[in-house]
Formats: structure tokens, sequence, C-alpha cells
């Protein structure tokens, strides 16, 4: 299925945000989403995830309109965002963090599950009984990561998954990224680190104060000359 | 296949052995009225009442993580609740607890709707609002007996016992529904929402939802202590009823304990209760300063309560690190 996000406006009060944003992000697909600071691409991830208001277009997941679900029902149609800046429960341990992504589940494979992300994530199990708080940053993304695993994602929002943590660090949850859609899941990144979006994903948007300026195959975009220029310092 | 561990609950309830404990003295508690002294009566049942009203606190301060200074009026709803049943001649404690039940859950849905939009300072001032506004409220309404206070009719002649009976049962009550409430998933997304709201949202659990929840179970348990409370003293009136030590007491006792935790303010309500009532039988005059202080103190020094020392691995090394009061 396709997440589709058609001529989308939000606005904070009288503060418009976002214009006439359109996306599409096919099913197995990985998107980055590039800008600088202030251009709205949480905005925008929030929008999907119905936690901030639209004012105009809409945002359909195969043939559901999500912008008419409530947050709940968006994450229980499969699209699950991991919000910037890890927001872990710090008092919580690693084990009730993963298993609080898997919330608004009722099935009977959130085990089965959760030793299926542990498995992908080793450094998690020998974590799983300390407090999410005590952990390194690179392990918090892992549990943010794997958080939004536990609610069986089809299509991954990430948000600003390299802000703080030292390249070696973005690399090794490259690696996991990759294995995670190597299993069918599809990810929309957002991401200041350019060249490391650029370099991961298939396809890229440039979103530049609220407004879509450029797209296209990501290698493409890494060869722009505008590109280079505004977000490259090349 | 490597074993996935068993969850480590402690966060969530505090220490088990502690919770167990708790039980036993509560057992103990049962024997207060073999002593046939009014006076230990009394004393305990203020004590039992004091833990749950903390109880009620703690579920949205301690869990939920909304600081809430309001909480003295569900106490206040549930004495005047007794008192409009007794002024239409109703004089039962089912029937008094079960109407403050009722009339807390949903005053509490409709005011936690509007003010648990707020965070922070703005929900406190908030609270703070909703008591104070009672307090007024029922000053002038006259069929709650305006400021002059009304007359609830006592039941039996043995009522001290029947009273601190009925006190019990409702903090034993507390107590086992906040041990469960823990565990459970609604325990979870309360815990979510104080650890981070944001997240909790992303993850699809409705803040607003879980902590209008929270806030009218807490509302409950103070209701259902304010019923006892009123049916018990026979007599309530505006200050009585939303008396300011009514709503400070629970709050430190929670905090003393441990708050977000099944036996913090059932060890808080003993102890602080313990050490008012040494410090007004031996510093009349100065033992609100007294009681003050341990509330700084304890703010300073140990902020998650006695609970936290119980888990404390680490020692006082770890202690020291973890207090605020020494980060410059």
């Amino acid at each position: 299925m396709n997440l589709s996000v058609e001529n989308l406006s939000a606005a904070y009060g009288d503060t418009r945000v976002l214009w006439d944003v359109s996306l599409e992000i096919g099913e197995r697909e990985i998107v980055a989403l590039i800008g600088s600071n202030g251009a709205g691409k949480s905005t925008l991830l929030g929008a999907i995830s119905g936690l901030v208001d639209i004012v105009g277009g809409e945002v359909r997941y195969g043939d559901v309109k999500l912008n008419e679900l409530p947050p709940d029902r968006i994450v229980q149609s499969g699209v699950v965002q991991v919000p910037q800046g890890r927001r872990l429960f710090g008092s919580l341990s690693v084990r009730e963090n993963l298993l609080m992504g898997a919330y608004l589940r009722r099935d009977k494979e959130v085990e089965a599950d959760l030793e299926r992300v542990l498995a992908m994530l080793p450094r998690l199990r020998e974590r799983i009984g300390y407090l999410a708080g005590r952990l390194s940053g690179g392990e918090q993304q892992q549990v943010a990561i794997a958080r939004a695993l536990m609610a069986r994602p089809k299509m991954l929002l990430i948000d600003e998954m390299s802000l703080g943590l030292a390249p070696v660090l973005v690399d090794s949850l490259l690696d996991i990224l990759t294995q995670i859609h190597a299993s069918g899941v599809a990810i929309l990144m957002v991401e200041q680190d350019v060249q490391t979006a650029l370099e991961f994903a298939e396809r890229a948007y440039v979103l530049e104060t609220g407004r879509i300026t450029l797209t296209g195959p990501a290698h493409a975009l890494l060869d722009d000359p505008n590109v280079k220029k505004a977000y490259l310092g090349v | 296949m490597v074993a996935v561990p068993k969850p480590r609950r402690g966060a969530i309830t505090g220490k088990r052995w502690v919770f167990l404990v708790s039980l036993g003295l509560m057992a103990g508690l049962l024997f207060v009225p073999a002593g046939h002294s009014d006076y230990l009566n009394l004393t305990f049942r203020n004590i039992l009442m004091y833990a749950a009203m903390s109880y009620g606190w703690n579920l949205i301060g301690g869990y939920t993580g909304y600081i809430s200074f309001g909480n003295v009026a569900f106490f206040g709803i549930g004495a005047y609740c007794s008192a409009v049943l007794s002024k239409a001649g109703v004089d039962n404690l089912f029937a008094d607890v079960g109407l403050a039940l009722i009339v807390n859950a949903l005053f509490a849905v409709a005011v936690g709707l509007p003010i648990l939009r707020l965070r922070g300072h703005y929900f406190g001032i908030a609270t703070l609002g909703v008591a104070l506004g009672l307090t007024d409220l029922a000053s002038n309404l006259d069929f709650l007996g305006g400021s002059g206070g009304a007359s609830i009719k006592q039941i039996g002649e043995a009522h001290f016992t029947t009273y601190y009976y009925a006190m019990w049962a409702v903090t034993l009550a507390c107590m086992i529904a906040t041990f469960f409430i823990a565990r459970s998933k609604l325990g979870y997304a309360f815990v979510a929402i104080r650890e981070n709201e944001e997240a909790a949202q992303v993850l699809g659990i409705s803040p607003t939802r879980y902590k209008v929840t929270a806030w009218a179970i807490g509302a409950m348990m103070g209701g259902a202590a304010g019923a006892v409370f009123g049916a018990a003293n026979g007599f309530i009136d505006p200050p009585t009823a939303f008396a300011v030590d009514n709503n400070v007491f629970p709050i430190a006792m929670a905090i003393l304990g441990g708050m977000g935790t099944a036996s913090g303010p059932f060890i808080g309500a003993l102890l602080l209760s313990g050490a008012n009532e040494l410090l007004q039988q031996h510093f009349l005059k100065l033992h609100a300063l007294f009681f003050g202080g341990i509330i700084v103190l304890m703010i300073l020094f140990l902020p998650r309560g006695l609970m936290y020392l119980v888990g404390l691995r680490g020692g006082m090394r770890r202690w020291l690190s973890d207090l605020a009061v020494f980060r410059v």
C-alpha cells in the first residue's frame, strides 16, 4: 500500500507551516525527506500521524484516509512514527518500553515479536532489564526504533534518527534499518544529515519553508548542484 | 532462543515486599478498636483517611505526573454527599460512599476534560482554583447548609468503631486498587504519560482519555474517604470539608512514601501522621514549622520518597549523584 500525501497544508494557530505538500511513498520503498531547520519536516510527520491539525489536503494510506482517523487508529493501520529525540519512558525498563510499543495490540504474538526484535537488536537483549533513561544515546535510539517495531508497522516514519549520534553509531542504526526494510517495511526518514539520508534512501524530497521544492532519485539529488550548495556545503 | 527475562515491575508498584509489609500493617490496624479508646480510634481513623486521600492524589500526581493542588475538592464533595443523604433521611454508610463515588467520578470527568489540557504549574493552579471555587460554592448553597454547615445523623452507639472500620475498608480498597491498576495496561498508560506524553501519543495512547481516567479514579478514592469522614464527624462545613491540611497532607505523604508506588501513600501517611501527632503534643505552637521543615528536607534530599531508598542499588554515591540539589 502506498502512503500518499496530497496538497497538505498545516498550521499552528495562525502560523502556516506546510503549503500544499504532496508526496508518495510506495510499498517497501525507502524515501528521505530532507531540509533545513524549521522547514516543516517534523510537522509533516506529525500531520501524517494525526498529531498536528491539518488545514487542507489529505493523507491516504491505501484506501484509508488517515487524516480522518485519530492517532491510535493511524498506528493500528500500520503507519508508526519514531519521534525525534527518542522520547523514551526513562524510568521504565527497556523491556517495558518495547512492550509499550505494542500497547494497542490485542493479538497473542506480542512476545514472539519481542523475541524477533531482540534478535535483530542483540544489544537490547543485554540491556533488557535496564532503565531506558540510563542507556547511552545510541542504545536509546535503538530502543526507540524497536519500540516502534513492536507496533507492527508497515510504514515507519523516522524523525532525525542521527541527531546527536557519532557517525559510527549512525552506520549501525542504518544497518538495522536495512534489516527492517528487508522484512517488508517501507521507511520515510526525515534527516538533517543530508549526505547520510541521500546515500541510504532510494528517493528523496527536499522541503524548504513548508514547500516541496525538489524531488527525484536520491543519487540524482546527491549530484544536484543546488542540493550540494544548500545542504552539503560543497 | 534465549529466554526474555521476566518483567521487572519494581518501577511501577514499588518493591513487592514493602507492599506485603503494608498489607500486614493494615491487618494490624484492624485491632485498633480493641484498645477501647476513642482517642486511638480517632487518631488512626485520621491516618487511614489521609492514606486514602493520598492514594487518590497518587494516581494523578504520582503515576500520571500531573501535580494537583485541588484533590481536597473530591474529599469535600464526598463529605457533602453524606450530608445531603442524611438530610434526605438516608443514614447508611454504603449509600454515602456509593453516592460519593458516582458524584466524584462525574465531577472529575466534567472538570478534568478542560483542565487536564493544561500542563505543569498551569494545571496545578487550575486545580487549586477548583478547590477554592468549591469552598465558596458550598458556603453559598443553602441546601448544603451554607457557611453555617450541615449536620449528619450519627449511626448507633458504637459509632467510633463502625466509622473506624469503614475508613479502614476504604483505605484498603484504595491500596489494593492502586496495586492492580499500576500493574495493568491502564497503569502503564498513566506512567507512559508521566514519562513522556508525546511518546505515549505517538504510540497511540490517547493522553486525554487516560489522564481523565486517572484523575476520576483518584477523585473516587478521595470522595469515599470524604463520605466516611462526613458521616463520622457528624457535621460538615466548608472550612472542614475543604481544609488546607486535607489538601497538603496527602501530597506530602505521597512524596514522603514515594510517588507512583502502591505502598508510598500508606507508609507516608503512617510516618507523617505519627510525626505530626508527636510534634503537636510536644511543640504545640511550633509543630507546623517542623512539619514544613520535614517537607522541605524531603524535597531536597529524597524527592522520590522512602521507596526510592528501598529500591536503591549503588548506595550512597548513587543517591548523591541523583540529587538535583548538588547540581549547580
